[in-house]
């Protein structure tokens, strides 16, 4: 199986407010996980939507494998890109029942697409609710089923828009636990965007730093959180959790439990 | 506090309103006569088919006229998008017999369209381009150009409710704009859109002015001809009954799917759609789309009506026509007066007594929308003419029967409003202003009823709009020699005096489109959702 890179260069975007993305950059790694941190209004949503072809940049290019998706000459479209997206809101289609939501973007005979459903309502422990409709269960299992719905078509890149909030805190650590073991299973080079420095202990192999509308630091997650390169992100981690011990101690239970 | 005292308006109420249904339904247990026989074996399966053709054929004309437009509007940005939005709303001015009238004027074989194409074109007397529209394609035309702006309005609301999340996620699956639409957006609406098209389909079943005007024969039109033409009062009444159970099975459907619209709209995300910008022979294509039902469901008909008026009737603002519309706006404000009073009292009675069953009851009153002007016409004669019996005053064919009609048929457009406007004020209100030592009625006089001014306006201005159209039940209940704009209309248009009715049809149509505008305004100032 091809890993899949997506490379960002130079992206910039502006809303008249000035710039939100300013001469981004950025590299995915085939196969592994970033999760991408910063405050309300950094641009993470925006350059999440950027990728997805929702929007378009005003400068830079977006490589996908081995292939400019997006550039001042060229512009590949969101249902061509083959880039999944999980939002924060779920986004379920209410009129459809939980499986006909994960083989929505399914293509094939229906049979392949029943099996692959399973298999991926097995993985989540959905199966249960394979003919539920979306209000008939609760949030975890909608964001589970969101995911699956996602990562149904194999996409080349996974993007995930803040996928572990407004979840219970119970929830959250088996969700993140199953989310990242299916990301690695399947090999989905994946883009997390998230508040949550714990989304980035918990799940990523990489952690990077969005400020001012560029990356301001990028490493393994617990490095970044323990050397900040400079005071803004330093304040960031101590307005989360009011101290730095925190995380220190937080990622000494990580280590002895991994 | 409870006490019996002040729950006894609702159910008082209730029974009043409900007795014309009662004494409708009461007919089927009666003998049925031989005329029955005979419209069973000639004319009631000619009744039924008409009837379903033009349900069927209507609801699929608004169905593309109104989701079309409420796509485009809802989801695109183009030039000239904030005109349309009110405008496509304009042709609910114009009721479909009025609409009828204009049209067979300008497509009859020497109406005005073919009069202007034999001069264009220099063709004989003889040539007729344009076909007549006295069928049912034309009725299906006429109804779906005045009908639709029903569907617009509420799919605009559902397509506007769903989040731009879920058509992101769609678009990221694979699925273009196009597919999008057709795979979510409108299985998304659909509960919406279904319950439009069970209100648009009762105004077609309970039209009478213009299928009657193009002679086809439906069940409105059978009822009327049973009456008047066979003298069998009684018929008509089990006809009726057979009609408003088909309502009642439409207006069930409609509930259904208002209730699975409550969780097809659940959407968790509040992130709204934002309208894409079309250029090119796309935005062209937009306008045009937007503009079709505007000119051919209003801008047509009011010019041809205007213009007969001015150039044909120079009667125009004679007296007659003065007291026309005296006539008309003076019982519709009486009877919106007499409505907003009891919906005021109603809603504030379930308020303080927050008690299920009253709000049910309240539901029940409101069903009388749903019963067809002709239906109710007959059960409310039916009425006065046993209180008549019992108490030896003729109010049989007095203004106070027509009241009494529009208050059950339009109760539920004031109940709305006031209802909706009561659910505003928040209920610390009333608790503070118990804390500081305010009675009920103080509280209602002082907090409540300045609060609800907007709601009054709203309610007034809707409940008139539909007093003001409303034609089979004043035609059967009005006094002798007592017309109305809409009386008035149908008895010149049912003489062939087309030109002469345009001076009351138009009087319609403006009457109609004041409180429009002002809404239009209102929502515009965000005042009203």
């Amino acid at each position: 199986m091809k890993l899949n890179k997506l490379i960002l260069n130079n992206i910039e975007h502006s809303y008249g407010n000035g710039p939100i993305l300013d001469k981004l950059c950025l590299e995915l790694i085939g196969g592994e996980i970033t999760c991408l941190i910063g405050e309300s209004g950094a641009g993470k949503t925006t350059l999440l939507r950027i990728i997805a072809g929702l929007e378009k940049q005003s400068g830079g290019e977006i490589i996908l494998g081995d292939r400019v998706i997006s550039d001042h000459m060229s512009f590949v479209d969101t249902n061509k890109r083959e880039i999944g997206l999980v939002v924060q809101e779920r986004a379920l289609f209410p009129h459809l029942k939980v499986i006909d939501n994960i083989c929505f973007g399914l293509k094939g005979k229906k049979d392949y697409k029943i099996e692959r459903a399973e298999y991926l309502m097995n993985i989540f422990r959905i199966i249960n609710y394979r003919d539920s409709y979306p209000h008939e269960i609760s949030s975890g299992e909608q964001q589970r089923v969101s995911l699956a719905r996602a990562l149904a078509p194999s996409p080349k890149i996974l993007l995930m828009d803040e996928p572990f909030s407004s979840i219970d805190r119970a929830l959250k650590f088996s969700l993140r636990k199953d989310t990242k073991e299916i990301l690695k299973d399947e090999k989905i080079t994946s883009l997390i965007v998230s508040h949550d420095f714990n989304d980035a202990l918990e799940v990523a192999d990489k952690l990077a730093i969005i400020d001012k509308g560029k990356i301001a630091q990028i490493g393994e997650p617990r490095s970044v959180v323990l050397n900040p390169v400079n005071n803004q992100i330093k304040k960031q981690f101590l307005c989360e959790t009011g101290d730095m011990l925190y995380w220190k101690s937080k990622i000494d239970e990580d280590n002895s439990n991994y | 506090m409870k006490n019996s005292f002040s729950l006894s308006p609702i159910f008082l109420v209730a029974i009043i309103f409900s007795l014309p249904a009662i004494f409708i339904f009461l007919s089927l247990a009666q003998d049925f006569s031989s005329n029955w026989m005979h419209l069973v074996d000639t004319v009631l399966p000619e009744y039924l088919l008409n009837s379903l053709k033009l349900f069927i054929g209507v609801s699929i004309g608004v169905f593309i006229l109104g989701v079309s437009t409420a796509w485009i509007i809802s989801t695109c940005e183009f030039r000239g998008k904030k005109f349309f939005s009110w405008a496509l709303i304009l042709p609910f001015a114009i009721p479909p017999y009025i609409m009828s009238y204009a049209f067979t004027g300008l497509f009859d074989s020497y109406g005005s369209a073919n009069d202007l194409a034999r001069f264009i074109f220099q063709l004989d007397p003889e040539t007729v381009l344009f076909p007549s529209v006295r069928n049912i394609t034309g009725a299906i035309i006429i109804f779906s150009f005045t009908l639709y702006p029903y569907v617009f309005l509420i799919s605009q609301t559902s397509f506007l409710n769903q989040s731009r999340d879920i058509f992101d996620v769609s678009r990221t699956l694979g699925l273009s704009r196009f597919k999008t639409f057709f795979k979510v957006a409108l299985p998304i609406a659909r509960p919406s859109i279904v319950a439009a098209l069970m209100l648009v389909g009762m105004e077609v079943l309970s039209d009478f002015g213009a299928v009657e005007h193009f002679a086809i024969p439906t069940f409105t039109s059978g009822i009327f001809r049973t009456w008047f033409g066979l003298n069998d009062l009684t018929t008509a009444k089990q006809l009726a009954s057979i009609l408003f159970m088909i309502f009642l099975f439409l207006i069930l459907i409609e509930k259904y799917s208002r209730r699975k619209i409550l969780y097809t709209s659940n959407s968790t995300s509040n992130r709204e759609l934002v309208p894409t910008p079309l250029k090119g022979y796309k935005e062209f294509f937009a306008i045009i789309v937007c503009s079709l039902p505007i000119f051919i469901g209003f801008f047509i008909p009011f010019v041809q009506l205007l213009y007969w008026t001015i150039f044909h009737e120079s009667t125009f603002f004679s007296s007659d026509f003065i007291s026309l519309i005296t006539n008309s706006l003076s019982l519709a404000a009486i009877s919106s007066i007499i409505c907003l009073s009891i919906a005021t009292i109603i809603n504030y009675i379930i308020r303080i007594e927050k008690n299920n069953f009253l709000s049910f009851i309240n539901k029940i009153i409101t069903s009388g929308y749903g019963i067809p002007g002709i239906v109710l016409a007959l059960g409310v004669l039916n009425l006065f003419l046993m209180l008549d019996n019992l108490s030896n005053i003729i109010l049989t064919g007095s203004l106070i029967g027509l009241i009494f009609a529009y208050c059950v048929k339009f109760y539920a457009v004031t109940n709305s409003s006031i209802s909706s406007g009561f659910k505003k004020i928040s209920i610390n209100l009333d608790n503070v202003a118990s804390s500081l030592g305010s009675p009920n009625r103080r509280i209602l006089k002082s907090i409540h009823l300045p609060l609800l001014k907007s709601s009054f306006l709203i309610g007034t201005l809707v409940f008139m709009i539909e007093v003001i159209k409303e034609l089979p039940a004043t035609l059967i209940l009005r006094p002798f020699n007592f017309n109305t704009l809409s009386v008035s209309a149908y008895n010149f248009a049912s003489d062939e005096r087309m030109i002469e009715a345009a001076a009351p049809s138009i009087g319609i149509v403006i009457a109609c489109l004041i409180p429009i505008i002002i809404l239009i305004k209102l929502i515009g100032k965000d005042e009203i959702e």
